[in-house]
């Protein structure tokens, strides 16, 4: 295999770990609502500038704003929750979807006014940076650490659903919230956890993403991203973990691969796009459930 | 008195299900409560659960107002309620529906009660790996039973657990229910079918459109000439 070829699979791995993260936060809110968190993607933009607030702001390394910025998300995502959401869970399915995509402007809007409209980066000694050579595969620390840290916390993540109470709550929501509180389960603190978890996720992928495209940080850098990440998590079965990663790394090789052996035969890199979406869109005609959906009961 | 219910009001919008039902349990009895379908059985039940919340009326258990309480805190009184239909969770495994069921609960309680929950129903342990979806209909029965064993156990609301099975199920189901109200834990069990319902429990009271219409020992009711009419067949 030519070192090129291993190189555009690491940078499909890289990408599609972050579209993975942030797919995630999609689809575990909707498992346990149904509501398909349109400003999602603006909270991972959140998360990133809270990168800028740690490393700029407070001086502070890596590791430390990360945290930061994972805390303050969830913090974000659960108040969100609290003040836009639950109050119209009774409500039908639109209000919440208008709601989620109002929430999603204030966001950005709200960030564009504190921050301004100049492009962020995070400063260059945030994440040092080196690049290993193996033979003639030369891959940066960066991608490593995006792809093994996302790797890490899919791994925390799918040990934390199957093998806690507080995941079997989860799944046992998705699949019949009628019963769970008869269970002795407060629906409101597993909604809160979900929504804590899925946001927290989320400002991970805005940190990584600020570490691995350097110089994309906007206050507008959560909607096509954020799109993209949506449709990863339809493609791999709305509501399904698994599926979300699936999802999330498709997209990410559709991505990487499609230019790259687009060049070969000539055909522009513009064309990304229109074939990742293309490609998302066959899988669903194919399975219009996604790769791990299943149809989902009507239940009262 | 254990538990007492006294002039429950519960209504869906305008519609209004239960209008001013009253009725007592006493600790280690089984009472049951007949009624036609829409007679507002499941509702009286919900409500008392914490899953609906009614207009008007006493809810009152071991002497706690049950009414401003939401489901997850009236489990914490150890009530527990087998929902209409079962409701099992068929995404979980038989073990997951029964840990997820001691959410509240310490590891010891915890271990103890499936432990003894695995006792009474053998063919669970058996399939304690299996989901949830994959029982068959008695089997998931045994399974919300062992679930309501799980999260409370002093005292058990049923909502016609003989719903959709085989009358031979039906017998094993009731005949469990007495014998777990031997080893100690009160119930309430709601009825369609007042043939064996009537047969189980010492007192029975009867709804109709939201009103109890009738009560007394089970022994008079079977006896009884508008009861055989109207539940019995007869
Ligand atoms: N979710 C609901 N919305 C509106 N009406 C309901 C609802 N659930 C029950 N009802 C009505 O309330 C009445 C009592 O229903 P229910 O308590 O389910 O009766 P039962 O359990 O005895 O069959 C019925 O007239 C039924 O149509
Ligand atoms: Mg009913």
């Amino acid at each position: 295999m030519d070192a090129t070829f291993i190189q555009q699979f690491f940078n499909a791995l890289q990408l599609g770990s972050l579209y993975a993260l942030i797919a995630l936060g999609y689809t575990m809110v909707y498992g346990v609502l149904l509501l398909i968190n349109f400003a999602h993607g603006d909270i991972f933009m959140f998360g990133a500038f809270m990168g800028v607030l740690g490393s700029w702001v407070f001086g502070w390394g890596f590791v430390p704003t990360l945290i930061l910025s994972m805390l303050a998300t969830a913090l974000l995502g659960v108040t969100v929750e609290r003040v836009a959401y639950k109050p119209l869970r009774a409500a039908s399915r639109l209000s919440a979807v208008i709601t989620a995509l109002a929430v999603g402007l204030l966001l950005e809007n709200g960030m564009l006014a504190l921050t301004g409209a100049d492009p962020r980066k995070y400063p260059d000694d945030f994440f040092a940076t080196q690049v290993y050579q193996i033979g003639s595969v030369s891959i940066s620390t960066v991608k490593l650490l995006v792809i093994i840290l996302a790797f890490a916390l899919f791994v925390a993540l799918f040990l934390f659903v199957r093998r806690t109470k507080w995941g079997m709550a989860m799944r046992a929501i998705s699949y019949d919230k009628f019963a769970v509180p008869l269970m002795g389960v407060s629906q409101d603190r597993i909604i809160s956890l979900t929504f804590a978890i899925g946001t927290g996720l989320g400002a991970a992928a805005g940190i990584l993403w600020g570490v691995a495209y350097p110089a994309s940080l906007d206050t507008y850098m959560g909607m096509l991203v954020g799109w993209k990440a949506f449709i990863a998590a339809v493609v791999g079965g709305i509501g399904d973990i698994r599926g979300a990663v699936i999802g999330g790394m498709i997209l990410g090789f559709v991505e990487i691969f499609v230019p790259y052996w687009g060049q070969g035969i000539g055909v522009s890199s513009t064309w990304r796009d229109p074939v990742a979406f293309a490609l998302l869109l066959i899988i669903l005609v194919i399975r219009p459930t996604g790769i791990f959906g299943v149809a989902r009961r009507q239940k009262v | 008195m254990l538990f007492r219910v006294n002039d429950l009001h519960v209504s869906y919008g305008n519609i209004r299900a239960v209008r001013g039902v009253s009725f007592e349990v006493d600790e280690g009895e089984i009472v049951t409560l007949i009624g036609a379908n829409g007679a507002g059985k499941s509702t009286i039940l919900n409500t008392i659960a914490g899953l609906l919340r009614p207009d008007a009326g006493e809810i009152v258990y071991n002497g706690v107002d049950l009414v401003p309480l939401d489901a997850h805190q009236v489990v914490q009184l150890g009530l527990a309620l087998v929902p209409e239909g079962r409701r099992i969770f068929g995404n979980l495994t038989v073990y997951e529906n029964l840990r997820l069921a001691g959410f509240q609960l310490g590891a010891d309680e915890l271990n103890k009660r499936i432990r003894r929950a695995f006792e009474r129903f053998p063919r669970l342990e058996e399939r304690r790996a299996q989901l949830g979806d994959t029982l068959s209909g008695g089997e998931q029965q045994m399974l919300a039973v062992a679930r309501a064993l799980v999260t409370g156990g002093k005292f058990m609301l049923l909502d016609e657990p003989s719903m959709g099975l085989a009358p031979i199920l039906v017998q094993d189901i009731f005949e469990m229910l007495r014998e777990i109200n031997a080893q100690g834990t009160t119930v309430l069990l709601v009825e369609q079918n007042a043939h064996m319902a009537l047969k189980i429990a010492a007192r029975a009271y009867v709804l109709e459109t939201g009103e109890i219409k009738l009560s007394g020992a089970s022994t008079d009711l079977v006896r009884n000439p508008e009861v055989q009419k109207a539940y019995l067949g007869g």
